[in-house]
């Protein structure tokens, strides 16, 4: 998963410190492995870099220096057009998926259509496996079933995010 | 025993269940079972009822032996009206202490009448214009319950002072018990194979009424069998659900039987009509219905369940039923038919015994189809190819189940074979009665016959002077004695006189005639030497045969010569108008001051009638019985359809989806329901000729076929399956709809 | 090219909205996966689109014909002259033998016995269930019933075959295998699916899907 898409999606609510940017992080989708500030900075001069965020003043106080970060809007656009691609169908995918659900949620975007496009790749490539089973051998039979699956598994997942959209703009937005 | 009233508790709990539907299925139980309990307990009062009649009967018997002078003359004389019998009894109150018959506060003094309150009725109505002229006396009161037999009894008690003391009117007392003469075996065997085959359906019918939303039943109890209920325990557990619907059937029925019993007075036979409040049953038969009825449903329920117990599994998955086995079923008809094959003409036996037999081989040859007809539709079904698809779906269907519609349109088939029996055998011996009874109704003689000595020649003036009256004719009428030891009639008259008795023709004075007796018993030879008055001998003369009403011996008065007529009264025969309407009436009104001085008899018309009358009243009787019976077994079908509507709902739904049209369910409905019937009334019909003839051929007559009432009945179950199919049509109709495919 | 067309229907049952402007497209001889989770109005969308259920508005299309002003009668031949079905369970006539069942429509619609049950056999030998074609559908397993019913929905020769999850009572295996005979079958005759499901595995098999959410259904069209 993009650590930059993440953040910019962040950004989106409003300019923010790098150190709130990783405690907003941290706590959305940290979990078990927190970001390092070193990853949280170097993340941020690139997108600087790429003009998707610009500076937006220093705040003078103790200790390290407080610079607040804004989205641009080469920035938005590339949010949307992170959102509005489909992940490759492959195993494992959740939590790219997950963190696009929430920031869809918190940017005030259509989940829905989120998952809604990754069931269509997600169905496309089964279709292509459901083929290569229907002309293949057992073993290709077999290893295909094992991709099949695991992909029924992501979208099953999806449709029951899908059935909790609800519960989980609530939480989400608290 | 803890452990049994549980189980017995949970199957009543099963049956109520709670839901609306299972309150409905009781209810209908109750009133199927409340139906054939009325029945019954009507049956059962009828011993009793019949015997109360005969007790009164007897309390009117007048006793004529007593000391000193008689307190009391009564004449006994009918009044005939149209085709009524009124019963009139003439008192001549000689003394203080005079016996009152029963029903009576006092005795009519001269001028005088009590009437019976259908009389009364039958005086206050506009027809009885004619009859009036005949009751001039003041009516004074009305006889009560206790003198009468029946609440239809025409009878009344008139006075009258000119009564004069002879022999035979001579009254001391009221109530006497005459020896009983048993009932004329005909007559009796009719009643008893009567009373079987109208009881035996019912009896089958608790049966079906029990078996009422079975194969749901099954299920639920399969159910139970699967999750480890004990055999013994299911049945404990079935008849705990029997026991709640026959109750509630004992309930509903006793209920009806005492709605009905007010009834009982308005049948309008008079023969038949019984005073409500002697219609009670007696403590013992009562006792044995009330208890027969419950062991009967549960023995039924539990017989027909044996599979479900045994093969749990089966029910549950629908699976191909065993066939059945024919041997056992075949038990009843052979010994049935063995038994009445034995007794083919043993109506002449003295041995009562063969009265057993013929009631024991109705009753098996009855049980037979119940027992047949599951075997019976399954094997026809089973080969059964359907033609059409409608057709498949239903030959197919009851090649699953059969023994649900067999068991239905089996109480049909019951009824409708003790209904053709019954037909079969009041046809045959309907027959003999009227080839006796009714030879001529064109007759237009009235037969006058005076009972005392009095004014002749003014009487005869009266009847000639009466409105319709062409001619009066003297008629001297005695009897002879044969030489094998038999009575015939003789009569001697003008030629005009003995036109009135028989079909004379070229009749001279001087010739003799002869009319047969229908049996060909009892006839006179030419030369033969009979005694005639019992005493003095005579000559047969040669003898001319001719058809006539009444057999006998009929002679000019020239060839009456030698005969002795001495102390005969004689008989007129008044020769009536018919183009003039009630002739008859009219001239009994004329001799109405001759009272119980003149019996005034109409052949013909006052007693054919009535034969037909009951014989028709009998018939209706019979096919309103049967017809009920059928509106019952149609309940039952209709609950039977519904319910396998309601339980292939999913099939017909998906059907309907995929395009079958509706028409072709509804018609698979129609098949499913009518080969069972059609087939139980070609067995009905088979087997009610068969008992039928087997018991005509024991009373020794000719058999009649009354193939009318059997096409009534046969075309009512035709319309019984038409209307239970477009019953069910709605609940199709619903099955069938979009709504029907929505998993509920 | 669209062999069938709805737009804007709106269904209700009661206080229940099935549908609430749900359409969607079906061309000849494609296979299509009508996804969505339990309550979406599946079931009904596939009801109304084959002339079982009249929708409350809306329009439905077959061919040059409307659907939705044809009669029930007009309707229930349309439905087994040009349609089959495949329902998850409960749709053989449990009396009848399998071939019997087979045979059915064909006799509806006039055939000769002998003629249908040919016609049946033949089919029932493609999806593999000649075997049992002298059994009743209560006697088989739940694959060979659907195999059954599928022949029986094919029969016909039906331009579009509604399946409401065909697989539902079924194993994966013997789901796989029904889909793989529906779908290769289908395919054959150039018979047009409407597949509704909520297994992604046997939308697999489609060609594209349809999500029905809330009463509106959503096209997805094939990407490629």
């Amino acid at each position: 998963m993009a650590i930059g898409h993440a953040l910019l999606g962040l950004l989106e609510g409003g300019p923010r410190h790098g150190y709130d940017l990783k405690r907003a992080y941290d706590e959305r989708f940290g979990h078990d492995r927190p970001l390092a500030y070193g990853q949280v900075y170097s993340t941020l001069s690139r997108l600087l870099k790429n003009g998707l965020v610009a500076e937006a003043g220093v705040e003078a106080g103790d200790g390290p220096e407080r610079k607040r970060y804004a989205i641009t809007d080469a920035g938005v656009t590339d949010v949307e057009r992170w959102l509005g691609t489909p992940e490759k169908p492959e195993p494992y995918l959740q939590n790219t998926l997950y963190s696009k659900v929430v920031l869809a949620l918190l940017s005030g975007r259509s989940a829905t259509d989120v998952l809604d496009t990754q069931r269509a790749a997600h169905l496309s490539v089964m279709r292509d496996l459901t083929k290569r089973k229907a002309d293949g051998d057992l073993a290709d039979q077999l290893i295909c079933d094992f991709a099949l699956f695991h992909l029924e598994a992501d979208l099953r997942w999806l449709e029951l995010t899908a059935a909790r959209l609800d519960k989980l703009a609530q939480e989400v937005g608290k | 025993m803890t452990q049994v009233i549980g189980d017995l508790a949970l199957g009543v709990r099963l049956a109520v269940g709670g839901s609306r539907k299972s309150w409905g299925r009781l209810a209908l139980q109750g009133i199927g079972i409340g139906l054939c309990v009325a029945v019954l307990l009507l049956a059962a009062a009828i011993p009793n009822a019949l015997k109360v009649r005969d007790d009164r009967a007897d309390s009117l018997n007048e006793v004529a032996q007593g000391t000193g002078p008689a307190p009391l003359l009564m004449e006994e004389m009918y009044v005939h009206f149209r085709s009524l019998d009124i019963a009139g009894n003439y008192v001549n109150v000689r003394a203080q202490n005079a016996p009152v018959p029963p029903g009576l506060e006092r005795l009519p003094g001269d001028g005088e009448i009590v009437v019976s309150p259908a009389l009364a009725e039958l005086l206050a109505s506009p027809d009885a214009g004619l009859l009036k002229p005949r009751f001039p006396q003041k009516v004074i009161g009305t006889i009560s319950q206790a003198g009468l037999i029946g609440p239809h009894d025409l009878l009344f008690y008139a006075g009258d002072t000119t009564i004069a003391e002879d022999e035979s009117n001579r009254v001391y007392a009221f109530g006497k018990t005459y020896e009983r003469q048993a009932p004329e075996p005909i007559l009796w065997m009719l009643s008893l194979v009567g009373i079987v085959v109208l009881l035996f359906p019912v009896l089958v019918f608790v049966g079906v009424a029990t078996r009422l939303a079975a194969a749901q039943r099954d299920r639920r109890l399969a159910a139970l069998r699967l999750v480890g209920a004990a055999a013994s325990r299911v049945r404990l557990i079935a008849s705990g659900e029997t026991l709640v619907g026959a109750l509630t059937g004992l309930v509903f029925g006793i209920g009806f039987f005492f709605a009905a019993r007010p009834l009982a007075d308005d049948i309008s036979i008079a023969e038949v009509a019984i005073f409500p409040a002697d219609l009670l049953p007696t403590p013992e038969l009562a006792a044995l219905v009330l208890v027969a009825v419950p062991v009967l449903a549960v023995l039924t329920s539990l017989f027909a369940m044996r599979r479900t117990i045994i093969e749990p599994l089966g029910v549950v998955r629908h699976q191909k039923p065993v066939r059945r086995r024919l041997w056992w079923r075949l038990v009843p008809t052979v010994a049935g038919i063995a038994l009445l094959v034995s007794q083919f003409g043993a109506i002449g036996d003295k041995d009562s015994r063969f009265q057993f037999y013929v009631i024991a081989g109705v009753v098996l040859l009855m049980l037979s189809i119940p027992v047949m007809l599951p075997w019976l539709v399954e094997r026809v079904v089973s080969w059964m190819r359907g033609a059409t698809p409608a057709l498949q779906l239903a030959v197919r269907r009851l090649q699953l189940d059969a023994g649900t519609a067999a068991r239905v349109v089996g109480g049909v088939a019951v009824v409708l074979a003790g209904t053709v029996t019954l037909q079969v055998l009041i046809a045959s011996v309907e027959k003999d009665v009227l080839a006796e009874e009714k030879r001529d109704v064109a007759h237009n003689f009235v037969t006058l016959t005076p009972k005392d000595d009095f004014d002749t020649a003014g009487f005869k003036d009266a009847v000639a002077a009466s409105d319709g009256v062409r001619a009066v004719h003297v008629l001297d009428r005695t009897f002879a004695k044969l030489p094998d030891g038999r009575v015939t009639n003789v009569s001697v008259g003008t030629c005009a006189a003995l036109k009135a008795q028989a079909e004379v023709t070229d009749c001279t004075d001087g010739k003799a005639y002869l009319v047969r007796f229908a049996r060909g018993t009892a006839e006179a030879r030419p030369g033969e030497v009979v005694m005639v008055g019992g005493k003095s001998p005579w000559t047969v003369p040669e003898l001319a045969e001719v058809p006539g009403t009444a057999p006998g011996v009929f002679l000019t008065p020239a060839a009456a010569t030698g005969l002795d007529l001495s102390g005969e009264k004689p008989q007129f025969q008044a020769e009536l108008d018919l183009a003039v309407p009630d002739a008859a009436e009219h001239m009994r009104n004329a001799i109405a001051p001759y009272s119980w001085r003149v019996h005034a008899y109409f052949y013909g018309q006052d007693d054919t009638a009535e034969v037909e009358l009951v014989f028709g009243a009998v018939r209706r009787a019979l096919i309103a019985g049967s017809v009920l019976t059928l509106l019952l077994a149609g309940a039952s079908l209709l609950v039977m359809a519904l319910e396998q509507v309601r339980e292939r709902r999913r099939s017909l739904a998906v059907m309907a989806a995929s395009g079958v049209p509706r028409g072709i369910l509804a018609r698979s409905l129609l098949w499913q329901n009518g080969v069972p019937l059609v087939l139980s009334t070609t067995i009905a019909v088979g087997t009610g000729v068969l008992l039928g003839v087997m018991v005509v051929r024991v009373f020794d007559a000719e058999v009649v076929y009354d193939w009318q009432g059997m096409a009534t009945l046969t075309g009512a179950s035709v319309a019984l399956v038409l209307a239970v199919t477009a019953l069910t049509l709605p609940s199709l109709r619903r099955a069938t709809g979009a709504l029907g495919l929505r998993t509920e | 090219m669209s062999l069938l067309v709805a737009q804007d229907l709106h269904k209700s049952f009661g206080k229940t909205h099935a549908l609430e402007g749900a359409g969607l497209t079906i061309r000849a001889g494609e296979i299509v996966a009508v996804m969505g989770p339990s309550g979406s109005g599946k079931s009904t969308l596939l009801h109304c689109i084959a002339g079982i259920l009249p929708p409350d508005s809306g329009v439905v299309r077959y061919g040059d014909r409307e659907l939705t002003s044809m009669s029930d009668r007009e309707r229930s031949e349309l439905r087994r002259t040009d349609f089959g079905f495949v329902f998850q369970f409960g749709q053989l006539v449990p009396e009848l033998t399998c071939l019997e069942n087979v045979a059915l429509p064909l006799r509806l619609s006039g055939m000769k016995r002998k003629d249908a049950e040919r016609a049946a056999k033949d089919w029932m030998a493609k999806l593999e269930v000649d075997g049992v074609a002298d059994q009743r559908p209560g006697e088989t397993s739940g694959g060979q019933g659907q195999r059954v019913a599928i022949a029986r929905a094919l029969v016909t020769a039906p331009k579009v075959i509604f399946a409401d999850e065909p697989t539902g009572a079924l194993d994966s295996l013997n789901g796989e295998r029904v889909m793989h005979l529906l779908t290769s079958a289908a395919r054959e005759t150039g018979a047009a699916v409407v597949l509704v499901t909520h297994e992604a595995r046997v939308a697999a098999y489609s060609d594209r899907e349809v999500v029905v959410r809330d009463g509106k259904a959503r096209d997805v069209e094939f990407v490629r």
